[in-house]
Protein backbone atom coordinates (compact mmCIF):
# COMPACT_ATOMS: atom_id res chain seq x y z
CA UNK A 1 0.00 0.00 0.00
CA UNK A 2 1.61 3.20 -1.01
CA UNK A 3 0.86 6.41 1.29
CA UNK A 4 -1.72 7.69 -0.64
CA UNK A 5 -3.63 4.65 -0.92
CA UNK A 6 -3.58 3.55 2.59
CA UNK A 7 -6.97 4.07 4.26
CA UNK A 8 -6.71 4.00 8.12
CA UNK A 9 -10.08 3.38 9.00
CA UNK A 10 -10.52 0.31 6.85
CA UNK A 11 -7.21 -0.94 8.19
CA UNK A 12 -8.08 -0.64 11.35
CA UNK A 13 -11.68 -2.30 11.18
CA UNK A 14 -9.47 -5.42 9.18
CA UNK A 15 -7.07 -5.27 12.29
CA UNK A 16 -9.94 -5.66 14.82
CA UNK A 17 -10.83 -9.02 12.73
CA UNK A 18 -7.40 -10.47 13.29
CA UNK A 19 -6.10 -9.49 9.23
CA UNK A 20 -2.38 -10.03 9.82
CA UNK A 21 -1.15 -8.29 6.86
CA UNK A 22 -3.42 -5.14 7.98
CA UNK A 23 -1.68 -5.41 11.06
CA UNK A 24 1.80 -5.35 9.37
CA UNK A 25 0.79 -2.53 7.16
CA UNK A 26 -0.15 -0.60 10.16
CA UNK A 27 2.81 -0.94 12.22
CA UNK A 28 5.21 -0.61 9.01
CA UNK A 29 2.80 3.17 9.20
CA UNK A 30 2.99 3.79 12.46
CA UNK A 31 6.90 2.89 12.84
CA UNK A 32 8.77 6.30 12.28
CA UNK A 33 6.11 8.13 14.39
CA UNK A 34 6.48 5.61 17.25
CA UNK A 35 10.52 5.08 17.03
CA UNK A 36 10.72 9.27 16.76
CA UNK A 37 8.86 9.36 20.64
CA UNK A 38 10.87 6.75 21.83
CA UNK A 39 14.08 8.11 20.98
CA UNK A 40 13.31 11.07 21.91
CA UNK A 41 12.45 9.90 25.43
CA UNK A 42 14.50 6.23 25.20
CA UNK A 43 16.08 5.57 28.61
CA UNK A 44 19.84 5.14 29.40
CA UNK A 45 19.62 1.36 29.68
CA UNK A 46 16.60 0.53 27.95
CA UNK A 47 16.80 -0.65 24.01
CA UNK A 48 14.63 1.16 21.33
CA UNK A 49 13.20 -1.91 19.78
CA UNK A 50 11.94 -3.42 23.30
CA UNK A 51 9.97 0.02 23.78
CA UNK A 52 9.01 0.00 20.28
CA UNK A 53 7.68 -2.98 20.98
CA UNK A 54 5.69 -2.49 24.05
CA UNK A 55 4.21 0.17 22.61
CA UNK A 56 2.64 -1.61 19.81
CA UNK A 57 1.63 -4.32 22.05
CA UNK A 58 -0.07 -2.15 24.16
CA UNK A 59 -1.62 -0.48 20.81
CA UNK A 60 -3.07 -3.96 19.43
CA UNK A 61 -4.55 -4.62 22.84
CA UNK A 62 -6.23 -1.79 23.32
CA UNK A 63 -7.13 -0.83 19.80
CA UNK A 64 -11.21 -2.49 20.44
CA UNK A 65 -11.16 0.61 22.80
CA UNK A 66 -10.46 2.86 20.25
CA UNK A 67 -13.11 5.52 19.67
CA UNK A 68 -12.39 7.52 16.02
CA UNK A 69 -13.18 11.49 17.29
CA UNK A 70 -12.63 14.11 14.30
CA UNK A 71 -10.90 16.08 16.24
CA UNK A 72 -7.97 13.50 17.60
CA UNK A 73 -6.35 12.19 14.83
CA UNK A 74 -5.40 8.25 15.22
CA UNK A 75 -1.84 9.37 15.29
CA UNK A 76 -2.51 11.60 18.21
CA UNK A 77 -4.01 8.54 20.35
CA UNK A 78 -0.72 6.81 19.03
CA UNK A 79 1.34 9.28 20.52
CA UNK A 80 -0.33 9.62 23.55
CA UNK A 81 0.48 5.95 24.04
CA UNK A 82 3.52 6.40 23.29
CA UNK A 83 4.39 8.80 25.48
CA UNK A 84 2.80 7.44 28.41
CA UNK A 85 4.58 4.34 27.59
CA UNK A 86 8.25 6.31 27.45
CA UNK A 87 6.85 8.12 30.75
CA UNK A 88 6.24 4.57 32.64
CA UNK A 89 9.49 3.10 31.36
CA UNK A 90 11.64 6.61 32.73
CA UNK A 91 9.97 6.33 35.67
CA UNK A 92 11.24 2.71 35.90
CA UNK A 93 14.28 3.73 35.13
CA UNK A 94 15.76 3.12 39.52
CA UNK A 95 19.11 4.13 38.88
CA UNK A 96 20.02 7.27 37.20
CA UNK A 97 23.03 7.38 35.15
CA UNK A 98 26.05 9.19 37.43
CA UNK A 99 27.16 12.93 35.29
CA UNK A 100 31.12 13.31 35.62
CA UNK A 101 32.91 15.45 33.78
CA UNK A 102 35.97 13.16 33.01
CA UNK A 103 33.36 11.43 31.28
CA UNK A 104 32.47 14.13 28.84
CA UNK A 105 34.11 14.33 25.37
CA UNK A 106 35.86 17.93 24.58
CA UNK A 107 32.95 19.03 22.43
CA UNK A 108 30.54 18.45 25.14
CA UNK A 109 32.49 20.08 27.52
CA UNK A 110 32.28 22.83 26.08
CA UNK A 111 28.85 23.35 25.72
CA UNK A 112 28.06 22.91 29.84
CA UNK A 113 31.10 25.45 30.57
CA UNK A 114 29.27 27.84 27.83
CA UNK A 115 25.73 26.90 29.87
CA UNK A 116 27.11 27.57 33.59
CA UNK A 117 29.84 30.08 32.56
CA UNK A 118 29.57 33.61 32.51
CA UNK A 119 31.74 35.21 30.33
CA UNK A 120 31.75 32.50 27.05
CA UNK A 121 30.94 31.96 23.93
CA UNK A 122 28.86 29.60 21.87
CA UNK A 123 31.30 26.83 20.90
CA UNK A 124 32.15 25.74 17.64
CA UNK A 125 31.08 22.54 17.95
CA UNK A 126 28.93 20.19 15.95
CA UNK A 127 25.33 19.86 16.59
CA UNK A 128 25.68 16.14 17.84
CA UNK A 129 27.81 16.95 20.52
CA UNK A 130 24.90 19.81 21.86
CA UNK A 131 22.76 16.62 21.69
CA UNK A 132 24.30 14.08 23.39
CA UNK A 133 25.02 17.29 26.29
CA UNK A 134 21.04 17.78 26.88
CA UNK A 135 20.48 14.00 26.61
CA UNK A 136 23.28 13.10 29.83
CA UNK A 137 21.85 16.28 31.60
CA UNK A 138 18.07 15.52 30.90
CA UNK A 139 18.81 11.56 32.37
CA UNK A 140 19.76 13.52 36.08
CA UNK A 141 16.05 14.63 35.69
CA UNK A 142 13.37 12.90 37.17
CA UNK A 143 10.85 11.44 34.67
CA UNK A 144 8.15 13.44 34.23
CA UNK A 145 10.90 16.77 34.35
CA UNK A 146 12.44 15.05 32.03
CA UNK A 147 9.84 14.55 29.72
CA UNK A 148 8.08 17.79 30.04
CA UNK A 149 11.95 19.95 28.87
CA UNK A 150 12.18 17.47 25.65
CA UNK A 151 8.41 18.22 24.68
CA UNK A 152 8.49 21.43 25.33
CA UNK A 153 12.09 22.76 23.69
CA UNK A 154 13.84 19.84 21.83
CA UNK A 155 10.04 18.74 20.31
CA UNK A 156 9.07 22.41 20.23
CA UNK A 157 5.71 21.48 21.26
CA UNK A 158 2.74 24.19 22.68
CA UNK A 159 1.34 23.44 26.45
CA UNK A 160 -1.57 22.37 25.27
CA UNK A 161 -0.57 20.01 23.03
CA UNK A 162 1.82 18.44 26.16
CA UNK A 163 -1.42 18.73 28.08
CA UNK A 164 -3.02 16.57 25.46
CA UNK A 165 0.12 14.02 25.22
CA UNK A 166 0.54 13.67 29.24
CA UNK A 167 -3.11 14.02 30.36
CA UNK A 168 -1.84 16.52 32.42
CA UNK A 169 -3.49 20.11 33.12
CA UNK A 170 -2.12 23.01 31.41
CA UNK A 171 -1.07 24.69 34.79
CA UNK A 172 0.48 21.59 35.70
CA UNK A 173 2.60 21.11 32.35
CA UNK A 174 3.63 24.88 33.04
CA UNK A 175 4.51 24.53 36.65
CA UNK A 176 6.34 21.34 36.09
CA UNK A 177 8.55 23.21 33.53
CA UNK A 178 9.25 25.74 35.45
CA UNK A 179 10.58 23.24 38.37
CA UNK A 180 12.31 21.48 35.74
CA UNK A 181 14.54 24.23 34.45
CA UNK A 182 15.41 25.12 37.76
CA UNK A 183 16.65 21.43 38.32
CA UNK A 184 18.86 21.37 35.38
CA UNK A 185 20.51 24.55 36.51
CA UNK A 186 20.84 23.09 39.50
CA UNK A 187 22.56 19.91 38.07
CA UNK A 188 24.78 22.13 36.19
CA UNK A 189 26.11 24.08 39.06
CA UNK A 190 26.20 21.45 41.06
CA UNK A 191 28.60 19.52 38.22
CA UNK A 192 30.82 22.73 37.68
CA UNK A 193 31.56 23.15 41.63
CA UNK A 194 32.46 18.97 41.74
CA UNK A 195 34.52 19.37 38.35
CA UNK A 196 36.79 23.15 40.46
CA UNK A 197 36.15 20.24 43.53
CA UNK A 198 38.33 17.99 41.45
CA UNK A 199 40.96 20.09 39.74
CA UNK A 200 41.89 21.07 43.05
CA UNK B 1 18.26 31.60 35.97
CA UNK B 2 17.29 33.80 32.73
CA UNK B 3 20.79 33.94 31.75
CA UNK B 4 21.36 30.00 32.04
CA UNK B 5 17.68 29.72 30.02
CA UNK B 6 19.14 31.83 27.59
CA UNK B 7 22.15 29.87 26.88
CA UNK B 8 20.25 26.39 27.76
CA UNK B 9 18.07 27.36 24.64
CA UNK B 10 21.03 28.33 22.37
CA UNK B 11 22.66 24.46 23.13
CA UNK B 12 18.61 23.34 22.58
CA UNK B 13 18.60 25.10 19.45
CA UNK B 14 21.90 23.92 17.88
CA UNK B 15 21.06 20.35 19.10
CA UNK B 16 17.87 20.39 16.83
CA UNK B 17 20.25 20.83 13.70
CA UNK B 18 21.58 17.50 14.97
CA UNK B 19 20.68 15.28 11.61
CA UNK B 20 17.91 12.90 12.77
CA UNK B 21 19.03 9.51 12.50
CA UNK B 22 16.56 7.25 10.01
CA UNK B 23 13.27 6.30 11.35
CA UNK B 24 13.12 3.42 9.25
CA UNK B 25 11.58 -0.01 10.44
CA UNK B 26 14.22 -2.33 11.62
CA UNK B 27 14.52 -5.72 9.90
CA UNK B 28 11.93 -7.90 10.95
CA UNK B 29 10.49 -5.60 13.25
CA UNK B 30 7.14 -5.81 12.54
CA UNK B 31 7.34 -10.08 12.30
CA UNK B 32 8.29 -9.76 16.13
CA UNK B 33 5.55 -7.09 16.81
CA UNK B 34 3.01 -9.37 15.96
CA UNK B 35 4.35 -12.72 17.21
CA UNK B 36 3.88 -10.62 20.60
CA UNK B 37 0.28 -9.55 19.21
CA UNK B 38 -1.18 -13.03 18.69
CA UNK B 39 -1.26 -14.11 22.66
CA UNK B 40 -2.73 -10.93 23.46
CA UNK B 41 -5.40 -10.98 20.58
CA UNK B 42 -6.60 -15.60 20.64
CA UNK B 43 -5.43 -16.39 23.92
CA UNK B 44 -7.40 -13.71 26.13
CA UNK B 45 -8.66 -16.75 28.37
CA UNK B 46 -4.91 -17.96 29.03
CA UNK B 47 -3.99 -14.74 30.12
CA UNK B 48 -6.98 -14.27 32.72
CA UNK B 49 -5.97 -18.24 33.75
CA UNK B 50 -2.38 -17.25 34.92
CA UNK B 51 -3.35 -13.99 36.13
CA UNK B 52 -6.14 -16.07 38.67
CA UNK B 53 -4.06 -18.88 39.02
CA UNK B 54 -1.45 -17.02 40.59
CA UNK B 55 -3.70 -15.21 43.13
CA UNK B 56 -5.53 -18.65 43.38
CA UNK B 57 -1.93 -19.73 44.40
CA UNK B 58 -1.20 -16.78 46.93
CA UNK B 59 -4.69 -17.52 48.58
CA UNK B 60 -3.84 -21.20 48.54
CA UNK B 61 -0.55 -20.34 50.13
CA UNK B 62 -2.06 -18.01 52.75
CA UNK B 63 -4.49 -20.80 53.47
CA UNK B 64 -1.90 -23.64 54.25
CA UNK B 65 -0.29 -21.19 56.43
CA UNK B 66 -3.46 -20.19 58.53
CA UNK B 67 -3.95 -23.68 58.83
CA UNK B 68 -0.41 -24.56 60.14
CA UNK B 69 -0.47 -21.87 62.38
CA UNK B 70 -3.87 -23.27 63.87
CA UNK B 71 -2.42 -26.93 64.16
CA UNK B 72 0.89 -25.64 65.76
CA UNK B 73 -0.27 -25.73 69.43
CA UNK B 74 -1.40 -29.57 68.97
CA UNK B 75 2.02 -30.29 66.72
CA UNK B 76 3.62 -29.74 70.19
CA UNK B 77 0.96 -31.60 72.32
CA UNK B 78 1.30 -34.93 70.32
CA UNK B 79 3.30 -37.22 71.08
CA UNK B 80 5.78 -38.80 69.19
CA UNK B 81 5.89 -42.16 67.65
CA UNK B 82 7.24 -45.09 69.63
CA UNK B 83 10.59 -46.18 68.30
CA UNK B 84 8.96 -49.91 68.39
CA UNK B 85 5.81 -48.96 66.33
CA UNK B 86 8.24 -46.89 63.51
CA UNK B 87 10.36 -50.17 63.07
CA UNK B 88 7.43 -52.58 63.03
CA UNK B 89 5.98 -50.23 60.09
CA UNK B 90 9.32 -50.37 58.05
CA UNK B 91 9.70 -53.51 58.04
CA UNK B 92 5.93 -54.12 57.19
CA UNK B 93 6.45 -51.95 54.08
CA UNK B 94 10.04 -52.99 53.35
CA UNK B 95 8.54 -56.54 53.29
CA UNK B 96 5.66 -55.73 50.72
Amino acid sequence: MTEGEFDLAACLASVLEHDEEAARALVERLCPQVIHIVRRHLPKRAAEQDLAQEIFVKLFARLPDYQPQPAVPFEHWVSRLAVRTCLDALRAEKRRPELRWADLPKEQADWLEYMIADDSAPPESDAASARELLGRLLSQLKAEDRLVITLLDLDQKSVTEISQLTGWSKALVKVRAFRARRKLRKVAEIFQKRHVYERI
Amino acid sequence: MKEFDKRWQICVAKARQAAPRPESLPLGFAMRVLSQKRPTMENGLEVVWERLAMRLMAAMAGVLLVCAALDLPNLRAAPWLKPGIENTVCQVVWKL
